[in-house]
C-alpha cells in the first residue's frame, strides 16, 4: 500500500529540509530590520558569505555520506588562501599557474587524509584531526606568520607595495547587473559537481555503499578504499577552492583564514538533514542547510543583535529547524 | 657565617631591583620572551620588533616561545624559562590572574621580568610596558568628530552617523577601544546607528558592514577596532558602491597593514598601538646592566593619516 504521491513527498528529506528554511525565513519575515529583509541585495550578500561556509560543506558531504568526516578543511582553507596569495602577489606568478597550483595543493591534502583513512585504517575523526593541526602549520610555514598582502617587506624593514592582480577582482566581483556574487556562482559549481560526482557517477554509488556498510559493499566489489580516497580528495579539493575564494575577497592571505570553518561545514551538512552515520543524504540538502545557515546570520546581523543572544539564538534556532525536521518526518 | 649574611642581603638587593654581575651563560645575556598567541599579525609585529631591536646587541640571545593563545601552556613556558635560569624575562601575558603566579616565582627567584602589552596582578615584576588603549580611542573618537565636523551638512546641523564594528568585547582592549571612542563623542551631533562585535576578524566585520549597509542609507565614518576590520568594512563597502561616501577609521597602524591601507586611501586614519617590543628591549637592556628602570611605562603612540603616512605619522597630542 503505497501513500499517495503528495503525502511520500512530504516526508522527503528535501521537504523537510525546504521546511526548516521556510522556518527561518518567517522569522526573518517578522524581524525584518526595517524592510532590509526584503530586499534582494540583503539575500545577495548572505549568499556571498554563505559561500565559502558552501563550498567546504560540499566537499564535507561526500565524506559524511561515504561514513566519515574532515575536519581539515578549515586549516586548508588557511593554507590554499596563503599559498595563493603568495604566487599571485609575490611571486607574481599568472593566475592560471597558481590556480592549478593551490587545487593541486588542496586536493594533494586532501588525499593524504584519505590515505591515512583507507590505507593505514585511521579513524576519520583522528586522522583529519591530525591534519588540522599539520595543515594549519604548514600554513603559518609557508607565510613566515604573517599576512600575505600587496606590502611586501624587505630584509631592512622597508615596504614595497604590489598592485592587485586582475583574478582578485574577477573573482570578488559581481554578475547579472550586480545581483550575483561570482564566488557564489563558484559555491553554485562546486554543488553541481558534487551532483554530479554523487547522481551521475558510478563512483557516486560507492560513496553512498561505503557509508551505508563498508563490509558489505566491500564483498559487493566496491573499491572502498579507492572511493574513500576520492572523497577525501574532493573534500581538500574543495578547501582549495574555499581558501582561493577566501584570499580574493579578503585581497590577502591569512594564515589563520577559515579556523573552525570546519564546524560550520558540518553543521551546514547536519541541518540539511544529511546524517552523520553516513550512506545517506545529498548534496541538495546541503545547499538547502547552506541557505538555512546563511540566512540566520544575517537576520541575527541585519538586526543588530548582540553577541552574547546570537549566539544562543543560533544555537537554540538550530535545534528548533531540526526537531521540526524530525516533527514532520514522524 | 657573619660574613655570609651581608653578602645574602646584598644578593637579595640585587634579586629586587633585577640587577646581576655578569650573564650566567658564557657571556651572552639569555633573554626568554613568552609570547600569548601569535595568531595575530600584531604579535607577530611584537616579537619582530623585539628581534630586531636585539640584532644590534650581540651579547644578547633570545629564545621565543608562542603559548598558541593557551593561558596553562604559557604558564609552563614561563616555569620552563625559570629552570633553564634565563637572565631576564620578557612576558606577554594573556591574561592577568593566571599569570601572575609564574611571572611572580620568576622576579622572586632573582629573575627580572618585563610585562609587556597586557598586565599581571600585584608587584612582582620589574616594569610594564604597554600602550592606553582608551587614550587611543578618545584620540580616534576627537580624530573622528573633527572630520565630521567638516563635512558641510554636519557642519549645517544634521547629525553625523557613525558605525562602530568593534573587537571582541569580552576582551579589555575592545572595551577600552569602545569607551575612550564614546567618551570623545559625548555631548556631539555624532549618533552610533549600527554596532557590532567583529571578534578582530575581517571576514565577520565585511559581513557586519554589509548588514550595516542594509539598514542604513547614509553612513558617514566606520570606526572600526582594529584595521583588518575597517579594510573588510571598506571592501563590504566597495561592493555596494559607497565606499567614496564613508570615511574609514582603524586601530593599530602596522606597517604592513594600517600604514599601507592609509597609503592605498582605503582608510583616512589609522592609530597606532604600539607593540613596545623595541622599548622591552631597551629596558632589558639597561635592567642587566644594574640601572634603574621605572615601574610603569606608558607607550605613546602615533597616527597616520594621508597626509602624514609618508613622513612616519604624528605623535598623538
Amino acid at each position: 500500500m503505497n501513500p499517495p504521491p503528495l503525502r511520500r513527498w512530504l516526508a522527503t528529506p528535501a521537504f523537510r529540509a525546504l521546511l526548516a528554511l521556510a522556518f527561518v525565513v518567517a522569522i526573518g519575515c517578522a524581524f525584518n530590520a526595517g524592510g532590509a529583509f526584503f530586499h534582494w541585495s540583503t539575500h545577495r550578500d548572505m549568499l556571498r558569505q554563505v559561500s565559502v561556509y558552501g563550498i567546504l560543506a560540499c566537499g564535507m558531504t561526500l565524506v559524511i555520506i561515504s561514513g566519515g568526516i574532515d575536519l581539515s578543511v578549515g586549516s586548508i582553507v588557511g593554507l590554499c588562501a596563503v599559498l595563493f596569495a603568495r604566487e599571485t602577489l609575490h611571486e607574481g606568478q599568472p593566475a592560471l599557474a597558481a590556480l592549478g597550483l593551490v587545487l593541486a595543493a588542496g586536493a594533494a591534502i586532501g588525499l593524504a587524509s584519505g590515505t591515512l583513512v583507507a590505507r593505514f585504517r585511521l579513524q576519520p575523526f583522528v586522522a583529519t584531526l591530525a591534519m588540522m593541526v599539520f595543515a594549519r602549520g604548514l600554513a603559518k610555514w609557508v607565510s613566515g606568520g604573517q599576512k600575505i598582502s600587496q606590502a611586501i617587506q624587505h630584509p631592512d624593514g622597508s615596504f614595497s607595495y604590489v598592485d592587485l592582480p586582475a583574478i582578485f577582482q574577477r573573482l570578488d566581483h559581481r554578475i547579472l547587473g550586480g545581483n550575483l556574487s561570482v564566488v557564489t556562482l563558484v559555491f553554485l559549481g562546486c554543488v553541481l559537481l558534487s551532483w554530479l560526482v554523487l547522481e551521475k557517477l558510478r563512483y557516486g554509488r560507492y560513496i553512498y555503499a561505503t557509508g551505508g556498510n563498508e563490509e558489505a559493499a566491500r564483498l559487493s566489489g566496491v573499491p572502498v578504499a579507492r572511493t574513500k580516497l576520492l572523497a577525501y580528495g574532493l573534500s581538500g579539493l574543495f578547501g582549495a577552492v574555499g581558501g582561493i575564494c577566501q584570499a580574493v575577497q579578503e585581497q590577502q592571505g591569512d594564515p589563520e583564514a577559515g579556523s573552525t570553518y570546519e564546524l560550520t561545514a558540518i553543521a551546514i551538512a547536519v541541518i540539511g538533514g544529511n546524517n552523520l552515520m553516513g550512506g545517506r543524504g545529498g548534496i541538495g540538502l546541503t545547499l538547502l542547510g547552506a541557505l538555512t545557515i546563511g540566512t540566520l546570520e544575517k537576520i541575527l546581523s541585519i538586526n543588530a543583535v548582540g553577541e552574547s543572544s546570537r549566539l544562543m539564538l543560533t544555537g537554540a534556532i538550530i535545534v528548533a529547524a531540526v526537531l521540526l525536521q524530525r516533527r514532520r518526518a514522524g | 657565617m657573619n660574613k655570609a649574611i651581608p653578602a645574602l642581603l646584598a644578593l637579595a638587593a640585587f634579586s629586587i631591583t633585577g640587577a646581576q654581575a655578569a650573564p650566567k651563560h658564557g657571556g651572552r645575556w639569555i633573554i626568554g620572551m613568552s609570547q600569548c598567541n601569535l595568531g595575530e599579525p600584531w604579535r607577530v609585529q611584537m616579537n619582530a620588533d623585539i628581534r630586531k631591536a636585539a640584532e644590534a646587541h650581540p651579547e644578547m640571545g633570545l629564545i621565543f616561545k608562542d603559548a598558541q593563545n593557551d593561558t596553562l601552556r604559557q604558564r609552563a613556558q614561563i616555569e620552563e624559562f625559570i629552570d633553564a635560569d634565563v637572565d631576564l624575562l620578557i612576558v606577554s601575558p594573556k591574561e592577568a590572574a593566571p599569570l601572575t603566579p609564574p611571572v611572580a616565582a620568576a622576579f622572586r627567584k632573582g629573575i627580572p621580568v618585563v610585562v609587556l602589552d597586557r598586565k599581571v596582578l600585584g608587584d612582582d615584576f620589574t616594569q610594564f610596558i604597554g600602550a592606553d588603549n582608551r587614550r587611543i580611542g578618545k584620540a580616534a573618537g576627537e580624530w573622528a568628530v573633527r572630520r565630521l565636523l567638516s563635512i558641510p551638512e554636519v557642519k549645517a546641523g544634521r547629525r553625523a552617523r557613525i558605525v562602530e564594528l568593534t573587537g571582541l568585547m569580552t576582551s579589555t582592549p575592545g572595551q577600552d577601544r569602545l569607551a575612550g571612542f564614546h567618551a570623545a563623542l559625548q555631548g556631539r551631533p555624532v549618533d552610533i546607528v549600527f554596532s557590532a562585535d567583529t571578534q578582530w576578524l575581517e571576514p565577520r566585520a565585511r559581513e557586519e558592514m554589509e548588514s550595516a549597509l542594509a539598514v542604513n542609507p547614509l553612513i558617514d565614518l566606520v570606526y572600526a577596532h582594529n584595521d583588518p576590520a575597517a579594510h573588510g568594512a571598506y571592501l563590504a563597502a566597495r561592493a555596494a558602491g559607497r565606499e567614496r561616501d564613508i570615511i574609514f577609521v582603524g586601530i593599530d597602524g602596522l606597517p604592513q597593514e594600517g600604514q599601507v591601507y592609509v597609503r592605498q586611501g582605503v582608510l583616512e586614519a589609522s592609530f597606532e598601538y604600539p607593540t613596545g617590543g623595541r622599548e622591552a628591549v631597551d629596558s632589558a637592556l639597561r635592567i642587566l646592566r644594574g640601572e634603574a628602570v621605572p615601574k610603569q611605562v606608558t607607550l605613546n603612540s602615533r597616527f597616520f593619516t594621508r597626509d602624514n603616512v609618508a613622513g612616519g605619522g604624528e605623535w598623538l597630542p
